[in-house]
């Protein structure tokens, strides 16, 4: 459905003064063009289990195996001014007790307009999943994904985006229970603004909640992450761990924010935001943010904005590598904190190709 | 083989090199031993290409081309190595990963073919054998964690794999043991003693010249050479004192 008038945040709103609003409203007025991808490509070699095709939010039997992904429509419950707007055709993976599926694919493909899919992933105790998703193409894909963890489940997310141009929202609302386990990691590696946007809780004791990536940026893009913890049970762990990397005029925003209930001790959380200016008319805001209720807790937390160490740019020069390539190998040791925190061998090797197309790209 | 002809150099608009000159013929070692703050390591890294060291006059020749008119990348590619007294620590590059892609790239420039990741780690390995330096430590970072003498050990293992025409080692025996100092020592030796090789050792300390018998050595003052003179030089310095002989 397309939205004649957008109804959308307003950047005078403290969680959205990074949000590059007019981008994603000129992406959601974008005429329809056809894109030169065959989205077949978009899938990862290596990675076997189902596969989803979305073109601007449209499933596309032809070009899909599903497996136990459903697909029907529905409206999400959220309160997410950009999340409720993701209502229409959308998928669900609900797993039973002790399931695995892994290798999951979903590649979302745009050509222009406003395209919106929510989802649900619901894991029944001890149920395992891995997903990958890839974004390309063009036009806004806003979407909203809703995640139960039941006792002792396990998801492994892993989510790129690649759009050439456009903008690309994402709402995550995860509830994450008793030793259950949620890693999501994000790379914009695109030329597309984004606005990566999670609220995750940890409802039972001992959870471990994990969202994190990197966020690329050059020419006049901008990408954001705004990502929110809450530790609502004791013993729980959870990481933020997110690298900027912004060149020309591009801006790249990371706001995480780690809150722990009165009863959740033992706590263990981290929050590591780093941004790597490539140019100092680039701009990378860092917003950590700690709310901490609890006395028996650990939550370690930096957040640095630099450029790249010009002693170690010379020594690699003086061995031999012209400073572009110098430069790459710098940059890719930086994002790499973020996406070596993907588990599977061949996600992680994709993902560092893309980071690493971008570099050559860029430098 | 190395000529440096009046060579004046600034950091900051500050002149550190007054006028240096010096020349280094293939198959031989010469030693350039001053006080701190003479302009040795700014020597090295006027040589070498760093950024911010900026050449006010003179020049320097290597192997017949215009060293300073190249850029760092391109003087390693045409044989020139130096080995830093401050080896820079770079978290998340492996030794490996950035050695093969700095041999390869020098390769290039010359018009070789790439090394394959198998010969290279062939190479890698009878390296750091030769230098005693565990194989697993070219699996890590670059210097990342690595003790004094293990930086100056890697900067030797670093010269035996892209195995340069010529190599400037800037205070090399800085911070070594006895046995760290006398593998690089013999590595320097066995990489670098050849008829169409050549070296520029800077040394605060005779200690080195010990392992490595210079042929000529030089006294670096206030940004020139003050006196130049056999190996028995050296001697003379430890003996009585760089403000006698550089007076």
């Amino acid at each position: 459905m397309m939205a004649n008038v957008l109804d959308l945040p307003s950047s005078r709103q403290e969680a959205w003064r990074w949000a590059d609003m007019p981008a994603l409203a000129a992406a959601a007025e974008a005429p329809h063009a056809p894109q030169d991808i065959d989205p077949a490509t978009l899938f990862l070699d290596g990675v076997e289990g189902p596969r989803l095709t979305f073109i601007d939010g449209a499933f596309e039997p032809a070009h899909s195996r599903p497996g136990p992904v459903t697909i029907a429509a529905f409206r999400p419950e959220t309160d997410h001014p950009l999340g409720a707007q993701a209502t229409g055709e959308g998928w669900t993976l609900s797993l039973d007790k002790g399931a695995a599926v892994t290798g999951i694919q979903i590649v979302h493909l745009g050509t222009g307009g406003a395209s919106h899919v929510p989802a649900t992933i619901r894991l029944a105790e001890d149920a395992t999943a891995s997903l990958v998703e890839t974004y390309a193409g063009a036009g806004w894909a806003n979407r909203f994904a809703r995640i139960e963890l039941a006792r002792g489940a396990r998801l492994m997310r892993s989510v790129r985006l690649l759009q050439e141009g456009g903008f690309v929202s994402i709402r995550d609302e995860a509830d994450i229970g008793e030793a259950a386990s949620l890693v999501s990691i994000f790379l914009g590696a695109g030329g597309m603004g984004s606005r990566i946007d999670g609220a995750l809780t940890l409802t039972g004791p001992g959870a471990f909640a994990e969202m994190g990536g990197a966020l690329l940026t050059r020419g006049s893009q901008r990408q954001e992450a705004a990502v929110a913890v809450r530790h609502a049970a004791p013993e729980g762990t959870s990481r933020q761990v997110w690298r900027a990397v912004a060149a020309d005029t591009s801006a790249a925003s990371l706001a995480a924010r780690a809150e722990v209930a009165r009863h959740a001790q033992k706590t263990d959380g981290e929050q590591s935001l780093r941004g790597l200016l490539l140019d100092r008319t680039a701009t990378v805001n860092l917003k950590p943010e700690l709310e901490i209720f609890a006395d028996d807790v650990k939550c370690a937390h930096g957040a640095t904005v630099g450029e790249l160490d010009t002693r170690a740019l010379f020594y690699l020069q003086s061995r031999g590598l012209p400073e572009p390539k110098a430069r790459a190998l710098l940059t890719r040791a930086f994002v790499a904190d973020a996406i070596d925190r993907i588990g599977g061998d061949a996600v992680r090797e994709a993902f560092a190709e893309d980071a690493d197309r971008w570099l050559g790209e860029t430098l | 083989m190395l000529k440096i002809n009046n060579l004046h150099a600034e950091i900051d608009g500050k002149e550190i090199l007054k006028g240096l000159t010096l020349e280094v013929a293939a198959g031989q070692v010469h030693a350039i031993m001053g006080p701190n703050g003479a302009g040795k390591s700014t020597l090295g890294y006027t040589l070498g290409g760093r950024p911010g060291y900026e050449v006010t006059g003179g020049g320097a020749e290597f192997a017949g081309q215009d060293l300073l008119a190249m850029e760092p990348h391109e003087r390693a590619a045409a044989g020139l190595f130096l080995g830093f007294q401050y080896p820079v620590e770079i978290p998340g590059v492996s030794n490996v990963q950035f050695l093969r892609e700095a041999l390869n790239a020098q390769r290039k420039v010359r018009g070789e073919a790439p090394l394959s990741g198998g010969d290279f780690l062939k190479l890698a390995r009878a390296q750091a054998d030769a230098l005693g330096m565990n194989q697993e430590m070219l699996k890590r970072p670059v210097n990342v964690g690595f003790s004094g003498g293990e930086k100056k050990r890697n900067e030797m293992v670093q010269m035996g794999i892209l195995n340069p025409k010529f190599a400037i080692l800037d205070e090399t025996d800085s911070g070594l043991d006895i046995d760290a100092l006398k593998a690089v020592g013999d590595g320097i030796n066995r990489i670098m003693r050849a008829p169409d090789k050549g070296v520029l050792l800077i040394t605060h300390y005779q200690r080195l010249l010990d392992y490595v018998k210079p042929d000529v050595v030089h006294v670096l003052a206030d940004g020139r050479i003050v006196k130049s003179g056999g190996p028995e030089l050296a001697h003379e310095l430890e003996r009585e004192g760089y403000g006698a002989i550089a007076a």
